[in-house]
């Protein structure tokens, strides 16, 4: 960032702090809260008391690549899984491939499977979590039930305790996993350049291959549950649909060389809104294709399309924003790479209105859909003869100078990028994260909420549930983007006159 | 409950008493650090754990297990099934009290609370939805959160304050430990 740039952001920061603090008042502190204040939506008025500008903010990470330099790379995969709590193997596996690429080196056939066999474990156990756990409930138990009634226990409520139960079981299937190859779930120690940890024994497989039938079964019963949920209610149908929750932007997502959904390897394809191919690239090629933006008022970085240019925050069939995710990985692929995860893709699509989506709301349904995928995947590599393979890692030999992974989290497309000494010693690392490559567009839909219920300074009711509608929708991870484990969300919404002092201060939660 | 039944997903799990616990499973206590240990103060409530299981009597070692983990929400399911009292020590970021203050908090006032996050399952959720599920949950809650300074930055030194606290919080828990002295019976009584 340029010098200017920071002394005005600085001294924005300043007055806006200044004035935030004289206002504070009487705010209601959550005894579960890990980390207050996570959920901070500024809204900038201009002279007529509308909106001039309005965007959420993360407390952002310090001292990654601090805290990285002068350590041994082969300790990345450990460290960055350590970054965030709720997804450790997103972050091992794109480190892992970074040190493939470092090292000039790559997995042996059997440790790419059984790389790609825990990936898509994870990926399942994530999305069901969020599908059941996190932010499906608003839809499954309803928007407008009482937020007390939208979690988990609402959702047995909904579909039955035999139902909850066999959410719970396999999700805790599926981590014991994860935990057989990685050692433990939430800090695994499995990738290693050139490979895997350990191997599958054969005498392990059965429970494996048991789990994963019972992993199909599950992803089409969860399918099952939000389209019956879905499509049953047309509020529900017409609130996907509204403009309010639609954006004309382009969309990146992982592909394998027949341009199918890839959540482990393959090359980053991106979409315009009308569903063209813009760009196709891979990991090592990123900088070449994807530049970050910052705005003076926000310190926020905004990643854009290089070649398009920064060209604020525009849609159409110009729009260098581009979204990440599940919503975003469906429209940037021609398909899916399994029987009953295809079969749900055109259902998709067709039940929508065609290709691309650019409901954000969907993107709940577009989850599942990757679930079966996950699922069918995970049930072909468990039954893959190579699985059990002995040679599962090639030691590298080559000297090591830069590499860049990337893998599709569960919420987004996710880079790594190191370089090192001849040692292997880290000089530089960099990452982004899903929720950085959405924030452009996260921004424009909490812009839009705002410019929607704030007219002349008067601010209608209901402007909190629609803002966190706005940003819910995109599963921000807050603890990825602040490299922090996740807390409770209390949205607070600073509203600021032309004068940059607070004018008003809404808080939820 | 011996430290085996602590699932994998859990880390550097802290139990192990020196002791065989010889009662009954169902009358442990189970005290639980919570923090990411590469960020700063955010690893407060994992080194107060820590610092806990060294400093534990041998009496009290052999009632209650000590367990750090870096996990949230649902997770923390797997590990507090089983236990009669659970006892959480995290950090806290509330902006109204100076770095290194103590909260307590048990209760109603975790039951009730109701969390609207994308990504976190209160603990009143997590423990409605095991008894929910026939689970067998604690029975009484309490938490210790330490107020923190800097849970942002990547480090594992603690600012000052907090690093200063830690003593204090491991004195809290230990008294909170006291079955006849201290006021855990408090905890002990079943919340409505």
């Amino acid at each position: 960032m340029d010098k200017a740039v920071k002394e005005v952001f600085n001294e924005g920061n300043l007055r806006a702090n200044a004035a935030y603090q004289a206002a504070k008042r009487n705010i209601t502190i959550d005894p579960i809260t890990r980390l207050e204040g996570h959920g901070k939506v500024d809204i900038y008025l201009d002279e007529k008391g509308d909106v001039e500008r309005a965007y959420m903010q993360v407390p952002e990470l310090r001292g990654f690549e601090v805290f990285s330099l002068g350590r041994p790379a082969e300790d990345m995969p450990q460290i960055t899984s350590r970054i965030c709590g709720v997804c450790p193997t997103a972050h091992h596996m794109a480190s892992t491939k970074c040190l493939d690429d470092l090292y000039h080196t790559q997995p042996t056939s059997a440790g790419r499977k059984i790389r790609e066999l825990v990936y898509n474990t994870f990926v399942l156990e994530d999305h069901a979590l969020h599908v059941f756990v996190l932010g499906g409930p608003d839809f499954i138990v309803g928007p407008e039930a009482p937020p007390a009634e939208r979690n988990i226990v609402g959702v047995i409520g909904k579909v039955g305790l035999e139902a909850g139960k066999k959410v719970i079981n396999t999700r805790k299937r599926l981590r014991e996993l994860i935990a057989y190859f990685g050692g433990k779930v939430v800090h695994p120690v499995l990738g290693l350049p050139g490979g895997v940890s350990k191997r599958l024994k054969p005498e392990d497989r059965p429970k494996f291959q048991e789990l994963a039938k019972d992993g199909v079964e599950f992803a089409e019963w969860s399918n099952a549950v939000l389209k019956d949920v879905l499509l049953k209610n047309e509020d529900y149908v017409a609130m996907i649909k509204s403009e309010a929750f639609t954006h004309q932007t382009c969309y990146m997502g992982m592909v394998d060389d027949q341009n199918r959904v890839n959540f482990y390897d393959g090359k980053l394809r991106v979409v315009d809104c009308t569903g063209k191919e813009v760009c196709k690239f891979t990991a090592q090629q990123y900088r070449d294709f994807v530049s970050e933006h910052v705005e003076p008022w926000s310190y926020m970085k905004f990643t854009f399309l290089k070649d398009r240019g920064w060209q604020d925050f525009a849609e159409g069939p110009d729009s260098s924003i581009y979204a990440v995710g599940p919503l975003a990985r469906l429209n940037a692929a021609d398909g899916m790479a399994t029987p009953k995860a295809q079969a749900a893709y055109d259902e998709f699509y067709q039940v929508l209105g065609g290709k691309p989506v650019h409901h954000t709301l969907a993107t709940h349904w577009a989850r599942v859909i990757e679930m079966i995928y996950a699922a069918e995947r995970i049930e072909q590599l468990i039954n893959d003869p190579e699985i059990t393979s002995e040679a599962i890692r090639e030691v590298p030999t080559k000297t090591p100078t830069e590499g860049m992974g990337v893998v599709e989290a569960p919420r987004g497309t996710l880079f790594h990028h190191y370089q090192t000494d001849e040692r292997g010693v880290i000089s530089m690392a960099n990452m982004i994260v899903a929720t950085g490559n959405n924030a452009a567009r996260i921004a424009m839909s909490v812009e839009r909420a705002a410019k929607g219920l704030i007219k002349g300074g008067h601010v209608t009711e209901g402007l909190l549930n629609k803002v966190e509608m706005a940003f819910r929708a995109y599963d921000p991870c807050l603890g990825c983007a602040t490299h922090s484990l996740p807390g409770h969300l209390p949205l607070t919404v600073n509203i600021f006159n032309h004068r940059r002092e607070l004018y008003r201060q809404l808080r939820q939660g | 409950m011996n430290s085996a039944a602590i699932p994998a997903a859990t880390t550097s799990v802290m139990s192990g008493s020196p002791l065989p616990f010889q009662g009954d499973p169902a009358s442990r206590t189970l005290v639980l650090g919570l923090g990411n240990d590469i960020l700063s103060d955010d690893a407060v409530g994992l080194l107060v754990a820590r610092e806990l299981q060294g400093r534990l009597p041998v009496a009290d070692a052999a009632r209650c297990d000590v367990v750090e983990v870096c996990e949230m929400g649902l997770a923390l399911l797997d590990v507090i099934v089983g236990y009669r009292d659970l006892i959480i020590v995290d950090s806290i970021q509330t902006g109204r009290a100076a770095p290194g203050t103590l909260h307590e908090f048990q209760g109603e006032q975790i039951e009730t609370r109701r969390v609207a996050s994308p990504h976190f399952l209160g603990v009143g959720e997590t423990l409605a939805l095991g008894r929910l599920l026939g689970l067998a949950m604690p029975e009484t809650v309490r938490i210790l959160a330490i107020e923190v300074a800097d849970p942002f930055t990547l480090g594992t030194k603690l600012t000052p304050a907090v690093a200063a606290a830690t003593r204090t919080a491991v004195s809290r828990l230990k008294s909170w430990l006291l079955p006849r002295r201290g006021p855990f019976r408090a905890a002990h009584e079943r919340l409505a």
